[in-house]
């Protein structure tokens, strides 16, 4: 699809957000709209380059070995030389190693290539309302809903305001709401304290959201938007 | 115990990524395990699982040390990597109900050393600036670095290739990485 080749990505996961995603703190649902951003982003990844090696001295300066008693060091060390000859008579790795295919997936008579994150989601069901279509992402997170949604050519999502935290990476196409205009690789965090905003999409467009409460319909409540919401979360 | 220096770490890992060192390893061995089993109970709580992390960051260690790149970066990054990956495995292991690993599609850290078209400007800089290093080697030395480095091919097929023991691929290739690595680093000193 045409897009205008002066589109920037101006909407980043907060420092804070990658630093934890480095760590390896995030949970799944979110280290993967980080590393799908990332892989997106030119800026981030130049980003995430710098802070690794910060972090990673950082990580290893607290790993002090701390004092032990004398039995349990004995203990300790005699399972490290187990296991490090364990290690060297294993037999070698021969398989070279390849980068996974990415994952091309299709809606609506679209295809799209999804970022080397989603790799291993291949088994969508997507479930159709109109011109939004969702397919849930099977995590196991509590409260915490994963999914692919993707907005044909046209479509709006009708205005409404979040009782937790919604986050939308845009993966393919655009769109654009009261706040303005995005494109592929805009990682968007919104809170309860933002106000009502309804996305739509000239073009079609394809995201990954993740949400922790549902939808919540600010135009009247009509079985429509009940149902819509039930889809959308 | 010593710390081990930056640069003697990464010739550590080289020596076990082209002659599968095991002295070199059990010095690797020795400096980061005590460490990674400490992150482990930070991390996991248990004794077992912290043990766990250790055996299964060091065997990649072991398993994978050729896809290490000594130009980008320190070998202590590199584990520390290797282990939030696996840290992050177990931890998703202990609370769903399912066997998959993501931690390598979310972080890929073994990339292949391979020359590809790629669009990033930094890797064709850097590819390039590795074929420019590498045309500098002499003749014999830049086969096997070609081949093994960025061909990925083993060191038994070049070997029967060349009609040569595989102990002489492994010399030449030493060799030329350590040719390599003198450069890069003068490169570094301006």
């Amino acid at each position: 699809m045409p897009t205008n080749n002066i589109s920037f990505i101006k909407h980043h996961p907060s420092k804070q957000l990658l630093e934890q995603h480095i760590e390896g703190k995030l949970p799944l649902s979110m280290a993967l709209a980080v590393a799908a951003h990332i892989e997106l982003c030119p800026h981030c990844q130049q980003l995430e380059a710098q802070l690794t090696p910060q972090i990673a001295n950082a990580s290893w300066a607290q790993s002090k070995v701390a004092q032990r008693d004398l039995e349990q060091d004995i203990n300790v060390d005699a399972c490290f030389s187990a296991m490090l000859s364990d290690i060297t008579e294993s037999s070698d790795d021969n398989t070279s190693y390849h980068e996974s295919e990415p994952l091309a997936i299709e809606c609506k008579g679209m295809t799209y290539t999804l970022p080397r994150a989603f790799t291993k989601f291949h088994q969508l069901n997507w479930r159709n309302l109109g011109k939004i279509s969702r397919a849930r992402l099977p995590f196991e997170e509590a409260e915490v809903r994963s999914s692919l949604l993707h907005i044909g050519k046209g479509g709006t999502i009708p205005t409404h305001t979040h009782k937790g935290y919604e986050l939308t990476l845009l993966l393919a196409g655009d769109f654009e709401d009261e706040n303005g205009h995005y494109v592929a690789g805009d990682f968007i965090l919104l809170d309860e304290s933002h106000s009502g905003h309804s996305p739509k999409t000239s073009e079609g467009c394809l995201c990954y959201t993740v949400s922790n409460a549902p939808l919540h319909f600010t135009q009247g409540v009509s079985q429509l938007f009940n149902s819509i919401g039930k889809v959308i979360y | 115990m010593n710390e081990i220096s930056i640069e003697q770490q990464k010739q550590l890992l080289v020596s076990v990524a082209t002659d599968r060192d095991k002295t070199a390893f059990a010095a690797i061995f020795s400096h980061f395990a005590p460490k990674i089993r400490s992150y482990g109970l930070k991390h996991l709580k248990q004794e077992a699982n912290a043990m766990e992390l250790v055996q299964e960051t060091m065997l990649t260690v072991w398993r994978k040390a050729h896809l290490f790149h000594p130009e980008k970066g320190a070998v202590s990054t590199w584990v520390y990597t290797i282990m939030r990956n696996q840290c992050f495995d177990i931890l998703r292991k202990r609370q769903a109900t399912k066997e998959d690993n993501y931690s390598d599609d979310i972080w890929p850290i073994f990339e292949q050393k391979l020359v590809t078209t790629s669009e990033d400007p930094s890797n064709e800089q850097l590819n390039g600036e590795l074929v420019t290093l590498i045309a500098t080697l002499p003749k014999n030395q830049q086969v096997v670095v070609k081949e093994i480095y960025l061909n990925q091919r083993s060191h038994q097929e070049l070997a029967d290739q060349l009609g040569l023991p595989v102990g002489t691929v492994k010399s030449r290739l030493r060799l030329g990485l350590q040719k390599l690595r003198l450069h890069l680093e003068n490169d570094d000193a301006y």
